[in-house]
């Protein structure tokens, strides 16, 4: 009597336990790379989401898998690419995937933004963006010999000191171009799960393209255009320094100066 | 007549060792001049500048006033100064990267550590690091209920408000709110408690008991980016400061709306209200100044020169 007595009290308290806890288990799919700038990126963003995670309960992994492997599965949260051009416009396209977010997460080609595809999320900086900011460069110092990138190991302002440091101490690198976006990709999902508190991709989807104002600690709340690419400054370096931010002042258009802004 | 004398002076020596009469000492953190200036809050005339080390962020004082505390971010310290003669007694080993503080009611102090993900808790009496509590990304606002009980703090990079209970020193709710949460301040009951964010531009109402939020409002004004937050005395107002938008937002603190605006310096950052809710001072980084606002007719009244990059604020009044 005694031992099942004990026995029902355990079941109950497992149970109960299983209950208050409740852990979301998020996959998120990736195809690419397995190493590397956009790999280790992913990471720092993974680590940053468990860490919300604990205290709100969720669980996040990355399922690195390839492109053959991906197009067997018919449910998922959300796809992360590092690959080329036709395969992202391949699985955005894809039937199985329409109502799934599909990142582009480091590809600057402008097919993938004016393909204005409703699923398809570029995260980095596109050509015509870093080509609009040093047009903008151009006009105000015509000698100028610097390019345009998206990220920068120096840069400071709205806490970006703080990434750059966090990530250099975890992954001993500095963080490029493609380590924030693969950082900005998970947190970007992560804040999603978190705020919809679903891992329905359509919720998903709907949520990054209406309402997220994501902050990628490169200033103002960053939002997604009708071409799916993440509204971002872009940074004009010269010999590996940063000369200043694009949209530069004055011009008009905030960050819609930048880049292709709608689909019409 | 002797002993009248002797029951007078030790009433003075009575009432000295209780409290201390204020200085009016208006204490200023200079991010990047590595110094504090002390600004007479009746004149607003700079007494001296004090070198007080590295990266010189939160200020506050002690329950009685007769000690300020200020974070030395690149120093993993607090630094100790007597506000009555402005010598510096000292400094306490304060973890990785001390932001900002709030002092309990008991003295201890409740601090971020930005770069550690984590709160730490100073006995400044042993000097002790007395608990540590994991948090989220980049903590950075903190406040101590008024009785004590509860602490809140954010994290920016995790957009969370922590409730953490002081008895047991654990986190009891975690409350998502919009991005890059940074001030807080309680009412003067400790029954609510609000809550800026930067980068969402909104301000949120706490319920503590509930442990929920009430209400949350987006903030209506061009380049704002809602950061400290003070209350006045009768609870009915919250000053906010907003950054880039170069002004102080006079809320409603029931409905949230903006009510008026005062125009201070660049980059406004610090507040400090004085004691009775009529003046209200911030720091103005990027103008390396501190405006005095008049809280009855939500003017400036006047702009004082301070070191590089004031950062925050404490007044002894």
């Amino acid at each position: 009597m005694k031992l099942i007595q004990t026995w029902l009290f355990a079941l109950i308290a497992m149970v109960s336990q299983g209950s208050i806890a409740n852990v979301m288990d998020v996959k998120l799919h990736y195809v690419g790379p397995t190493e590397g700038s956009v790999w280790l990126g992913m990471q720092q963003g993974l680590d940053e989401a468990n860490l919300q995670g604990e205290f709100l309960g969720q669980k996040y992994s990355l399922q690195p898998i390839s492109a053959d492997e991906l197009v067997e599965l018919d449910s998922v949260t959300a796809i992360l690419l590092a690959t080329d051009v036709d395969h992202i416009l391949s699985i955005a396209q894809s039937k199985q995937f329409a109502n799934v977010p599909v990142f582009n997460m480091i590809s600057d080609s402008n097919e993938l933004r004016t393909a204005c595809l409703a699923n398809l999320l570029s995260i980095t900086a596109s050509e015509k963006m870093k080509h609009d900011a040093m047009v903008q460069m151009l006009n105000k110092n015509p000698e100028s010999k610097a390019h345009a990138q998206g990220w920068h190991k120096d840069f400071r302002k709205f806490a970006a000191s703080q990434l750059n440091s966090r990530f250099t101490k975890a992954y001993g690198e500095i963080m490029d171009d493609d380590s924030w976006a693969g950082w900005a990709s998970v947190k970007l999902l992560s804040d999603t799960v978190a705020r919809t508190q679903s891992m329905d991709a359509g919720v998903m989807l709907k949520y990054l393209k209406n309402d997220i104002a994501f902050d990628g600690q490169k200033g103002a709340g960053a939002t997604f255009r009708d071409t799916g690419q993440l509204r971002q400054l872009v940074l004009i370096v010269e010999n590996n320094k940063i000369v200043t931010e694009a949209p530069l002042r004055g011009v008009k258009g905030g960050l819609d100066s930048l880049g292709l802004t709608s689909c019409k | 007549m002797k002993l009248k004398q002797l029951l007078l002076s030790s009433l003075v020596l009575m009432s000295t060792t209780v409290w201390a009469d204020p200085t009016y000492r208006l204490f200023v953190t200079n991010e990047k001049s590595n110094t504090v200036s002390v600004i007479d809050s009746r004149t607003g005339l700079v007494e001296t500048t004090l070198e007080i080390g590295k990266r010189p962020r939160g200020i506050g004082l002690s329950p009685d006033q007769k000690i300020l505390y200020v974070a030395l971010s690149e120093e993993n310290a607090i630094a100790m100064v007597d506000v009555a003669t402005l010598e510096i007694l000292g400094k306490l080993a304060a973890g990785e990267d001390p932001e900002t503080f709030d002092v309990h009611p008991n003295g201890n102090l409740y601090l971020s550590n930005e770069d550690d993900a984590k709160a730490t808790v100073i006995d400044p009496k042993s000097g002790k690091i007395i608990h540590e509590i994991r948090v989220g990304l980049e903590p950075e606002g903190v406040a101590v209920s008024p009785n004590g009980d509860v602490v809140l703090v954010t994290s920016e990079s995790t957009n969370m408000v922590h409730i953490i209970d002081t008895t047991e020193h654990k986190i009891v709710a975690n409350l998502l709110v919009a991005a890059r949460p940074r001030g807080l301040a309680f009412n003067s009951t400790g029954d609510l408690a609000y809550v800026s964010s930067e980068i969402g531009n909104e301000v949120a109402i706490i319920d503590i008991a509930k442990r929920e939020i009430i209400k949350k409002v987006v903030i209506d004004l061009p380049k704002s980016k809602p950061m400290a937050l003070t209350l006045s005395p009768d609870d009915k107002v919250i000053y906010m400061t907003t950054g880039r938008a170069a002004k102080v937002a006079v809320l409603d603190a029931e409905t949230l709306e903006i009510i008026s605006t005062a125009d201070v310096g660049k980059r406004v950052w610090g507040a400090v209200l004085s004691r009775d809710g009529s003046k209200l001072y911030t720091a103005n980084g990027v103008s390396h100044s501190v405006s005095v606002v008049d809280t009855a007719s939500s003017k400036s009244i006047m702009e004082i020169d301070v070191g590089k990059f004031p950062w925050g604020l404490a007044l002894d009044d």
